[in-house]
């Protein structure tokens, strides 16, 4: 009797510690179901800065709601399940294939045009929504079903930079510089296409390799080519730093025209008084912002304590939470199918990004900024819209 | 291509200047090779400690664990705490990574490198966060300009004081005890203990050597690279293809090999593609290893025997 008393004890013992551990008491409590959804950020390798930037856009905006009346919808909150996928393609599709196996609804994909292109073929085999922030013109053109770009895509920003280079500072013999991984290469490929459009070629069109320190031969390159404007096609904001300091230090003289990396708190201060005069293709400026982007950057200050790299980094990201939560809410289901469909016409939506319309591809966000940086503070020249 | 010699000269200045890094970094590794046998794969992180450890002394406004640090010494004041640390890491690095293993033959103590790499590069980001740092310079952004020449004064103070250092490296190993007692040691362990020589201790100096070699690259290459926990791994890479190409275990073999994979680099990159400046590197590690397999400078393994 005694041994049985004790068998049960211990086996209620172990049952109640694994319910605790699964979650068993939301069910015996009556609490509603979390919503999961998965995120797989950098979160180590040389683009860390960029997933932690993620991480807390997704944390901000899933605090919001899930501290706001009825959270979600029907007091569900948001749960997010997490994965690293590094700096790698490869770790990008193992994190994608193990973060898939967590019952999760939507996925917040990361920012690199590259991881985006490489998950591809298991991302076609899902039908539920994806987020990006990745901005490769081809990436909402792989076919799979459910993926919705959240930042104006390098067509619109190349068409722009290359614009203003020819147009507002009269080049005639424009250079390119760009990295060498699918952001870089798909920048500078709208760059010559736009440059065409106004009959002109790139005098050089240079790349450097990953984890390039030392720019001496590409800038001598451009230098020596004559070229009057350099248009820079890079996202690591510390490669670009490194390129605006040896620009300064190779005596290059001419206007630069920068992808978004180059408006990057984490460049400026790095590159400090030699991203002076430069200029920026932007989607976004603080400053020159919505109110929902005010209210973003005063809450993210608040959380964090220090400014927020918007574009690439955490605004897009939370304007993906909003715009899934929104979506659910109004039809007080996660079905993915139901979701693409309503996600697929979002007309007007105001995000930090800005106003969002969404077009066949999935492309939600349509302008961008032309700014000039000048001592640690970016100024709007232009808004474009594509 | 139209032949610019005012571009030539700057590409010889840049390729010196990015060489003595490289050069640096193989001589840390080359030393440690000869005085333990085995390749160091933390070499690089060598570079990268340290210049984070200055950043917290130097910049007013970086983040260790979160906490904004207010030190702000002066240049002098905080390199000179922080080469006092790092004789403190070196010893470390030494006890816990190789001591323990020292006769357990090369490949366990070459694990417990990569390891300590690998670890230093999480315990960076856990510490600083994963932001790009920026490094202050001795020097005002300015160039030093003359006939279309554009020269960073840094570039200047880093071919110099690598000149000092080799300088001084031959000064210990030829003039003084303690160089020789690193000489017969790296030469033939057994036979230097034998004559008396502290081997164990002989190791550890070896050890700090080496990291205060990073320590000082890390100081000359941060201010124009920035502060990053992979800084230190191409760095690495390439000061190890040097020590090849120059010879492994060769002094002088790794000081040309860091120079020449530097300029060889830079000139690539111009006159062939900057997109292959680091495959430049590597066809030229290959070509060495196929047809001088010793290296530049380095002995025929028959004649060593």
């Amino acid at each position: 009797m005694h041994q049985n008393r004790k068998k049960f004890l211990v086996t209620s013992a172990v049952v109640a510690t694994s319910a605790a551990i699964t979650g068993f008491p939301n069910i015996v409590l009556g609490a509603p179901e979390p919503i999961r959804i998965g995120l797989i950020p950098p979160i180590t390798g040389s683009n860390a800065l960029l997933g932690q930037q993620e991480q807390d856009g997704v944390k901000l905006a899933v605090d919001q709601i899930n501290a706001r009346k009825g959270k979600v919808y029907d007091d569900r909150p948001f749960e997010v399940v997490t994965e690293d996928a590094t700096n790698d393609n490869q770790s990008a599709v193992a994190a994608l294939n193990k973060i898939l196996g967590e019952n999760i609804v939507a996925l917040l994909a990361p920012v690199l045009s590259t991881q985006i292109q490489a998950m591809a073929p298991v991302m076609k085999t899902h039908e539920i929504p994806w987020m990006t922030g990745g901005t490769a013109v081809k990436n909402t053109q792989l076919g799979v079903p459910g993926l919705f770009r959240l930042r104006a895509s390098d067509g619109i920003t190349a068409a722009a930079m290359t614009a203003f280079a020819v147009t507002d500072k009269k080049a005639k013999k424009p250079a390119i510089l760009h990295a060498s991984d699918a952001f870089g290469t798909g920048g500078a490929e709208q760059i010559v296409m736009n440059l065409k459009k106004f009959n002109m070629d790139p005098v050089a069109n240079e790349q450097y390799p990953k984890d390039t320190k030392d720019f001496t031969a590409e800038l001598l390159k451009i230098k020596t080519a004559g070229a009057d404007a350099l248009l820079m096609y890079i996202q690591n904001p510390s490669d670009t730093a490194l390129i605006l300091q040896q620009i300064r230090s190779n005596g290059l003289k001419m206007p630069i025209i920068g992808s978004p990396s180059l408006g990057n708190q984490s460049a400026l201060d790095i590159a400090k008084q030699s991203a002076n005069g430069a200029y920026v293709g932007l989607d976004f400026i603080v400053g020159f912002n919505s109110s929902v982007a005010t209210k973003f950057l005063t809450s993210y200050y608040n959380t964090f304590h220090h400014q927020p790299d918007v574009g690439s980094g955490s605004g897009w990201i939370y304007d993906g939470v909003f715009l899934l939560a929104d979506a659910y809410r109004k039809q007080k289901s996660t079905d993915p199918k139901a979701t693409i469909a309503a996600l697929k016409k979002t007309k007007g939506w105001e995000g930090v990004m800005g106003t969002f319309n969404c077009d066949g591809e999935g492309n939600m966000v349509h302008a961008i900024s032309i700014g000039e940086i000048n001592d640690d503070s970016i100024k709007l020249v232009k808004k474009v819209t594509g | 291509m139209p032949f610019d010699p005012v571009a030539n000269v700057q590409l010889l200045i840049n390729g010196l200047a990015i060489g003595s890094i490289y050069a640096l970094v193989a001589l840390g590794f080359v030393l440690i090779y000869n005085a333990v046998g085995v390749v160091n794969f933390a070499q690089g992180d060598f570079v990268m400690l340290p210049s984070y450890v200055a950043i917290s002394f130097l910049v007013p406004q970086v983040a260790v664990f979160g906490t904004m640090m207010h030190w702000q010494l002066p240049v002098i004041v905080a390199y000179a705490v922080v080469l006092v640390l790092m004789v403190g890491f070196g010893l470390l690095f030494n006890l816990i990574a190789y001591h323990p293993l020292r006769d357990r033959g090369w490949m366990p103590v070459v694990i417990s490198t990569i390891g300590v790499s690998i670890f230093l590069r999480n315990f960076a980001q856990l510490t600083w966060g994963s932001q790009p740092l920026g490094f202050p310079s001795l020097f005002s952004a300015e160039t030093i300009d003359f006939s279309g020449l554009h020269v960073r004064p840094q570039d200047i103070l880093i071919i110099a004081v690598t000149a000092v250092l080799i300088a001084f490296q031959y000064f210990l190993f030829e003039r003084t005890s303690l160089g020789k007692q690193m000489r017969a040691t790296a030469q033939d362990r057994t036979t230097a203990r034998l004559l008396g020589i502290r081997v164990s201790r002989i190791v550890a100096i070896t050890f700090v050597y080496s990291v205060l070699l990073g320590t000082i690259s890390g100081f000359l290459v941060s201010p124009i690279f920035s502060v990053t926990k992979e800084m230190g791994g191409l760095i690495a890479l390439k000061a190890f293809a040097a020590s090849i190409v120059g010879g492994f275990g060769s002094i002088p073999g790794a000081i040309i090999g860091g120079l020449a994979i530097g300029v060889v680099e830079t000139f690539g990159g111009f006159y062939v593609s900057a997109a292959y400046t680091d495959a430049i590197a590597f066809v030229i590690l290959i070509a060495v290893l196929l047809f001088r397999p010793q290296g530049l400078f380095g002995e025929r393994v028959a004649e060593k025997a």
